[in-house]
């Protein structure tokens, strides 16, 4: 113990007597200032710089003008309040679970509070892990970060990639193994970060927000398998949210596809493992010749339709003319059948009208009665006699017989 | 019959619509012999040139495909 430090001041009171009466009497006198200050210098000195955390159950967890959080840490016997500035706390913390403080016990000089001075917390378990994940993820979905609507497509076909990931990685052999073997011809700028640890988080931060000054095509970032704690960075708030704040559209896969990280749920798109990123970075191109082959023959097939259809066509209108030759040339049958027709129907009903007509004469020609016995008798003028009141007795009548006529005296007449 | 003035520019619409008229005469019948005789005389007239046309029609269209190169129908 350095017993000069802070200014203490000694003073020792010698009484005379017996030995033990000096130890009673060899007492220290503190102002408070120094008394505090001098606990506090043992405390710091009392591990000699190891680090020491003290892990509970967090109780009455709250934060104080934005910038200081407090909270009693307890076990079934004790407690202990902690104490530290917000920035400092860098994992999701709530009444109930389990974490670990490291820090250095102090009494704050104003109100003489015994308290753990934390620089760090970390969580305890993966049951309290879990827990906080969760709080942390329904905070950030709240406030839109896994937002679907907000998702942006990966272009087809890349050209330059940002990659974060460690370099000594399997996920990085895996990714650039499978990139190669799909596509080639890609620029790939490898940020190379730790992607576990307590410093993970800021590395991978930081690289998130290098890339965003390069013109990338998209940002990737990957790592292999892990446990839930050593997975944690990604599931670190800040680089969420660089995840989430990034122009470059963004793929990232970390661990296996049972694992989803937070990171995960705020990029455009999420891969279930490094070389399912690759696939889901660059299409194979095997898959893309196919596909072109696929293309053209398509389109030869579109145009070869469109010239047969076109052909039909023509020749249809280049046969219309004789089609329509051969209608007018039945049309001219029709309506010259249709005259000479008509002429004949026309002649034919001139000639009856005739002969009935001639039938009719025939009938009324007087000779026709003579034939009959009948006799016309006619006076001297001429004139037919037909009756005895227009002759007189003596005079003469000419008689028409049919065949020849003869004259003749009137000798007598009669009324009937 | 030598009435051949007709062949040349005659209208083919109004060809046939004159021809379908003397038909429709003959039809319904009544006329003068001399009339009838000299609408027939019209009638086979018009038939002839609407023929010659149609004739002379087809041989500009196969000689119009001929210099197109187009093969024959269908």
């Amino acid at each position: 113990m350095n017993q000069n430090a802070g200014g203490v001041q000694r003073k020792t009171v010698s009484h005379p007597g017996p030995s033990w009466c000096t130890i009673i009497m060899d007492m220290r006198i503190f102002q408070v200032s120094e008394f505090i200050e001098t606990i506090n210098l043992v405390l710091r000195e009392m591990w000699q710089g190891e680090e020491i955390g003290v892990e509970g159950e967090v109780s009455g967890f709250r934060v104080s003008q934005g910038q200081w959080v407090s909270f009693d840490l307890k076990d079934g016997q004790a407690l202990v309040n902690v104490f530290l500035p917000v920035w400092n706390l860098r994992v999701p913390v709530e009444d109930g679970i389990r974490v670990r403080a490291i820090g250095i016990p102090r009494i704050y000089p104003k109100y003489g509070k015994f308290s753990l001075s934390a620089e760090r917390i970390e969580l305890v378990g993966e049951g309290a892990m879990k827990k906080a994940l969760a709080l942390l993820r329904s905070r950030l979905e709240k406030e839109g970060l896994f937002d679907p609507m907000r998702k942006r497509p990966l272009p087809r076909f890349p050209e330059r990639i940002a990659l974060v990931a460690s370099r000594e990685s399997a996920a990085y052999g895996d990714f650039i193994r499978v990139l190669k073997e799909r596509w080639g011809g890609l620029h790939v700028d490898v940020y190379h970060v730790l992607v576990q640890g307590e410093r993970a988080p800021q590395a991978i931060t930081s690289a998130i927000q290098a890339a965003q000054e390069g013109e990338y095509d998209a940002l990737v970032m990957t790592r292999g398998g892990g446990s839930m704690e050593e997975l944690m960075a990604f599931n670190d708030e800040q680089v969420v949210r660089a995840i989430h704040g990034s122009r470059i559209p963004t793929l990232v896969a970390i661990g296996h596809e049972r694992d989803l990280t937070l990171a995960e749920e705020a990029a455009d798109v999420r891969g279930s493992t490094p070389t399912d990123c690759a696939r889901r970075l660059v299409p194979d191109r095997r898959d893309v010749q196919y596909e072109l082959a696929t293309h053209i023959g398509d389109i030869e097939q579109a145009m070869m339709s469109q010239v047969h259809g076109s052909r039909a066509a023509l020749s249809h209108a280049v046969a219309a003319p004789s089609l329509w030759l051969a209608a007018q040339r039945s049309q001219l049958v029709q309506a010259a059948s249709a005259c000479t027709g008509g002429v004949r129907q026309w002649l034919r009903s001139m000639s009856e009208r005739l002969q009935s007509t001639s039938r009719l004469l025939a009938s009324l020609d007087p000779k026709a009665v003579l034939e009959r016995g009948y006799a016309i008798v006619r006076d001297a003028s001429g004139a037919a006699v037909t009756s005895v009141a227009s002759i007189r007795v003596g005079s003469e009548v000419t008689v028409r017989l049919k065949k020849g006529s003869f004259d003749s005296n009137v000798t007598k007449t009669y009324d009937t | 019959m030598t009435p051949k003035k007709e062949t040349k520019k005659i209208d083919v619409a109004k060809g046939f619509e004159e021809l379908e008229g003397i038909a429709d005469w003959f039809e319904s019948g009544d006329g003068g012999l001399d009339e009838g005789l000299k609408k027939f005389e019209r009638a086979m007239a018009l038939a002839d040139a609407l023929k010659t046309r149609l004739d002379e029609a087809e041989n500009t269209i196969r000689e119009i495909k001929k210099r197109f190169n187009v093969t024959n129908e269908e």
